[in-house]
């Protein structure tokens, strides 16, 4: 059970359908495993029913309906790609399974994070870039080896992170599978790995970090 | 907002749910047609005020309409009312319709993937739920409102949103907050009345 969740504006825009790809995705990672987030949504999906019923009508125009009558019949579309796509996702749920992959990314990540091909930014720390990026946002997983600690470092902009596996702490807290951080500018920290494990995290920033200490400053220039 | 006018949705869900589960049984086309006459105009009004052209929006009508068709009988008035299950429809068609002409790689399934069967919600959605929604809607300040709207409709951030209504971040960041933190008191106060209901019938 998550203990650190999204806020109502990341919710309600969710909900809108209105978020820029990769924040979408992490907001649907965090939702599939916390179902006090799930709740809080069905109730911005409500709103969002109670919107659509009171806009002002724009009628259709008067030969839409036949065309949708002619259509109602004919055979579903997609069913050649339904069955391909159902044994894709038994293949993905077979990952699942191994790595706790939250479904929304199982599309994007094909193999199990220890044969992933990870880039080294250090040794304690790597990241491999997920395909979604865009809009000024950038979407990666990061891996923290086991009882290592980060450069001490701010952001720019936005830094949403959500724990895929093992766990980590700051200054703040501790955080373990499913919870939902959101650092910004104002936080300063220095995420530490749980001694036990790697902690594997798909982190969304709008904006690229900026490293504060002594060694932080060395390593910026390398980082995107 | 009047009970009327409450009462007035609550009468139009209750109709849109018999048509549904009317489709859902009988592949009806009449209750299709009375379905068709009673939310195109409101599917399209989204699409229209979310950026389509008229011809987009007529698109992203049809194809929720088929959907409505072929997926009727996965509607479960217990977890969502028609109201709200229409909307996530079309939400997510036109998500899918923004995707078709620039290739990106997210679609609806991706964001909303089907529930398996063990995880389905347990949560229902009550009338009670439903009414206090609605009349959070129409008693928050035009101020407030105005801005969820845009929230729902153009994916404005808060900075456009404040650039746009001449007004501080600030401003826009607090009567949002005020907004919700209105709709969520309602829910809790909600949740605590459907305990003391439950609690009694027992």
């Amino acid at each position: 059970m998550a203990n650190y969740h999204p806020s109502d504006e990341l919710l309600m825009s969710f909900s809108a359908g209105q978020m820029p790809d990769a924040l979408g995705i992490i907001v649907a990672c965090h939702l599939e495993q916390c179902a006090h987030c799930r709740q809080r949504t069905a109730l911005y999906d409500k709103l969002g029913g109670e919107i659509l019923m009171h806009t002002e009508d724009v009628p259709v125009a008067p030969q839409l309906l036949n065309n949708l009558l002619c259509k109602l019949d004919l055979p579903y579309p997609n069913a050649a790609n339904e069955t391909q796509l159902n044994s894709e996702t038994s293949a993905a749920s077979e990952i699942k399974r191994i790595q706790n992959l939250p479904k929304p990314l199982r599309r994007f990540v094909s193999k199990e994070f220890d044969k992933l091909p990870w880039s080294g930014m250090t040794s304690s720390l790597k990241e491999f870039q997920l395909p979604f990026s865009g809009n000024g946002y950038s979407a990666k997983f990061y891996k923290i080896s086991a009882g290592k600690e980060l450069p001490v470092h701010t952001h720019r902009g936005n830094e949403y992170t959500l724990v895929l596996d093992g766990s980590f702490s700051d200054n703040a807290g501790e955080y373990h599978q499913g919870d939902f951080i959101l650092a910004d500018t104002q936080i300063i920290h220095q995420p530490k790995a749980a001694n036990d494990a790697d902690c594997i995290c798909f982190a969304v920033t709008d904006a690229p970090l900026k490293m504060t200490g002594f060694f932080g400053r060395l390593l910026n220039p390398f980082l995107k | 907002m009047s009970s009327d006018s409450n009462n007035n949705t609550n009468l139009i869900d209750s109709t849109l749910n018999a048509l549904i589960l009317e489709i859902a049984e009988h592949q009806s086309k009449q209750a299709f047609i009375e379905l068709f006459n009673r939310v195109s105009s409101k599917l399209k009004a989204y699409a229209i005020r979310c950026g389509a052209n008229q011809a987009d929006a007529e698109e992203v009508v049809q194809e929720c309409l088929l959907i409505v068709w072929r997926k009727a009988p996965t509607f479960n008035p217990q977890t969502a009312s028609a109201i709200t299950w229409l909307y996530t429809i079309v939400r997510n068609k036109r998500i899918d319709f923004i995707r078709k002409q620039r290739p990106d790689l997210i679609c609806s399934d991706d964001l909303w993937p089907e529930p398996e069967s063990d995880e389905l919600e347990k949560h229902v959605e009550s009338d009670l739920n439903a009414n206090i929604i609605r009349t959070l809607l129409y008693e928050l300040p035009e101020e407030q409102r105005q801005i969820v709207f845009k929230v729902y409709f153009e994916g404005k951030s808060h900075s456009e949103i404040a650039n746009e209504l001449d007004l501080p971040l600030g401003t826009i960041k607090s009567r949002l907050r005020l907004a919700m933190k209105k709709l969520d008191t309602l829910a809790k106060e909600n949740m605590s009345w459907l305990i003391i209901i439950l609690l009694m019938n027992f």
